[in-house]
């Protein structure tokens, strides 16, 4: 995605803040998508994914100073011009109607409205069609909210932590759906805390946490990132000064810690380093190797976003980008 | 837009509790308030009692169906996200509000209907037939007033707020505007509030109807406005409601 076209971006974020009382739930924001990307929003709960994608859909404004633009517009007037499609993380559903009703609404509703008979077959919804909406399942709600997301041509599609609720084959027919919406050349852009999910879908990943954009990259190396290691081990004496060093250095530590004979790093891959200790001759007992989790990656993200450039820091398994660079802003 | 006004009525004939009650009141209690007397004459008007209420109570029913439908229905559908959802489609405010409004003419129209049939039937109003066309529809048009208050009712309060809410626009504009009582009755003062207020031009299109006149095109002018009024204000907070939603 290194286009320098003068294309306008499908969606742009200007320093896009939002306050709600003492609570800053998004800081100045400031990322812009290309059309034609598959986008996830990382996060752990309260990171300001919501917030976000309320600001998107124009749902909220910024604060002051910040701006929203969807395809060189406005939020709304995106929106009015049916370029935008989104499922809204438990959104309420009208009730006393009939889904294939509600689905007809929503194509009917939207300036480029697909035939009802195509978007109920595409969401799985053709079974259920003549049921009332709110007898329905929660995975099926959630069927009938990419429905509603998809019933017309849009060009943005927007999705807030859509799988919530589904069970694993509702899962991955729905990521089934959603890559053939992709393929359409629309730009999609879901929340998501399952990194799972963004590595299997997107194609670049912006993590948030505490209202900051703290990574931007592709999913591989967001991946790289949340997927240290934690390997654990007991040597048979305490090692030396030497072996202190070989061990630092082997292939993806970024971490060392030792007590006695016991030794406790972090690696970036823990197979990598796993084979080279058996290769420096050394028989570890009692092998630990544990994931990080997402979670205390962030958390490690964090720890390094807040810090002020420490020197001779351990190196970032990948390179991330805390900001994206403002290459496009002439280009209006 | 035409699909969520059709949907919006379907929805609101599929409704039989609501329907069956919002119907069944008006009628009982014109019953109730006219039955024992039905031949009096009203004080300071040229009509009689059974002739004074079946108009104020085809009116007062008509705005229980559509203020208290849209104001509680809606207020609960913003709190479910559906609004939310609906606020990402290309549907205008206005669209969303002339929506809400045929829906609770949907249940009016029965109701007016009803009080009409029980004058006729039960408490001896005779008119001419265009007389009961003109009454029939100056009050259902007129509903359409209240409608558009319950939507905007709907919008300005939440939760446990907006039955108050809606109670004290619906006996304010009641009691001021003489569906209980006729406003001759009252004070002076009050009668100077209540010419102002739209419940007051309502009953007041019917009651010329039946005195054999045409509708005053003062009445007419104020409900007209008080409609921009509050369907304007009903459509702008539909989209300024970035706050629950």
């Amino acid at each position: 995605m290194t286009s320098t076209q003068a294309t306008t971006p499908a969606v742009e974020f200007s320093a896009a803040g939002k306050t709600y009382g003492s609570v800053r739930a998004l800081d100045g924001l400031t990322v812009s998508l290309q059309a034609g990307q598959t986008v996830a929003l990382l996060g752990p709960n309260g990171a300001g994914k919501s917030t976000t994608l309320d600001l998107l859909l124009g749902l909220r404004n910024p604060d002051q100073g910040g701006r929203v633009r969807l395809f060189g517009t406005t939020p709304r007037q995106a929106v009015t011009d049916g370029r935008v499609g989104a499922m809204l993380q438990s959104g309420g559903l009208m009730d006393g109607v009939r889904v294939r009703e509600l689905v007809a609404l929503a194509c009917g509703l939207h300036p480029r409205g697909h035939p009802t008979e195509q978007v109920l077959a595409d969401a799985g919804l053709t079974g259920i069609a003549e049921r009332m909406v709110g007898k329905l399942s929660g995975g099926q709600e959630q069927r009938v909210r990419f429905a509603l997301a998809t019933a017309g041509d849009s060009d943005l599609l927007v999705l807030d932590e859509p799988t919530t609720g589904m069970d694993v084959t509702a899962r991955r027919s729905f990521w089934s759906a959603m890559r053939a919406q992709a393929a359409q050349g629309r730009t999609v852009l879901f929340a998501t805390h399952y990194l799972e999910e963004a590595d299997e879908v997107a194609d670049r990943v912006l993590v948030l946490h505490r209202g900051r954009l703290l990574a931007d990259g592709s999913a591989a190396e967001i991946k790289a990132m949340a997927g240290v290691r934690r390997v654990g081990f007991t040597l048979d004496a305490v090692p030396d000064g030497v072996l202190e060093a070989q061990l630092r250095a082997l292939p993806g530590v970024t971490e060392l810690e030792l007590s006695g004979a016991v030794v406790r790093l972090r690696s970036a891959d823990a197979d990598a380093t796993v084979h080279a200790v058996y290769a420096l001759g050394l028989y570890p007992r009692d092998l630990e190797v544990t994931a990080l989790g997402l979670e205390q990656a962030f958390v490690a993200l964090t720890a390094r976003a807040d810090a002020p450039h420490p020197p001779g820091a351990e190196p970032a398994p990948a390179t991330t980008t805390p900001s994206s660079p403002h290459r496009k802003a002439a280009a209006k | 837009m035409k699909t969520l006004i059709r949907m919006e009525i379907t929805r609101a004939l599929r409704n039989k509790k609501f329907m069956f009650f919002s119907v069944i009141y008006p009628p009982a209690l014109y019953v109730l308030i006219a039955g024992s007397n039905s031949n009096a004459r009203m004080p300071g008007l040229d009509i009689d009692l059974s002739l004074y209420y079946m108009v104020a109570m085809a009116a007062f029913g008509a705005m229980t169906a559509v203020l208290m439908g849209n104001s509680e229905r809606i207020a609960r559908e913003r709190e479910a996200g559906w609004v939310r959802q609906l606020r990402l489609t290309a549907l205008p405010g206005r669209g969303y509000v002339a929506a809400k409004i045929a829906s609770a003419a949907t249940v009016s129209l029965p109701s007016i209907l009803l009080v009409l049939l029980t004058g006729a039937a039960a408490m001896g109003v005779r008119l001419d037939a265009w007389q009961w066309v003109a009454v029939g529809l100056s009050s259902w048009a007129g509903s359409f007033v209240f409608a558009a208050l319950g939507v905007a009712i709907g919008y300005l309060a939440t939760g446990d707020a907006v039955r108050p809410l809606t109670m004290l626009f619906y006996f304010g504009l009641a009691f001021l505007g003489g569906l209980w009582l006729p406003s001759s009755s009252l004070p002076g003062w009050v009668q100077d509030i209540g010419a102002w207020v739209p419940t007051h031009a309502y009953t007041a299109l019917g009651q010329a109807v039946e005195a054999g006149h045409a509708p005053h095109l003062g009445d007419v002018g104020l409900l007209a406005g008080y409609l921009v009024l509050f369907a304007s204000a009903a459509a702008w907070l539909y989209r300024r409601d970035t706050r629950k939603a």
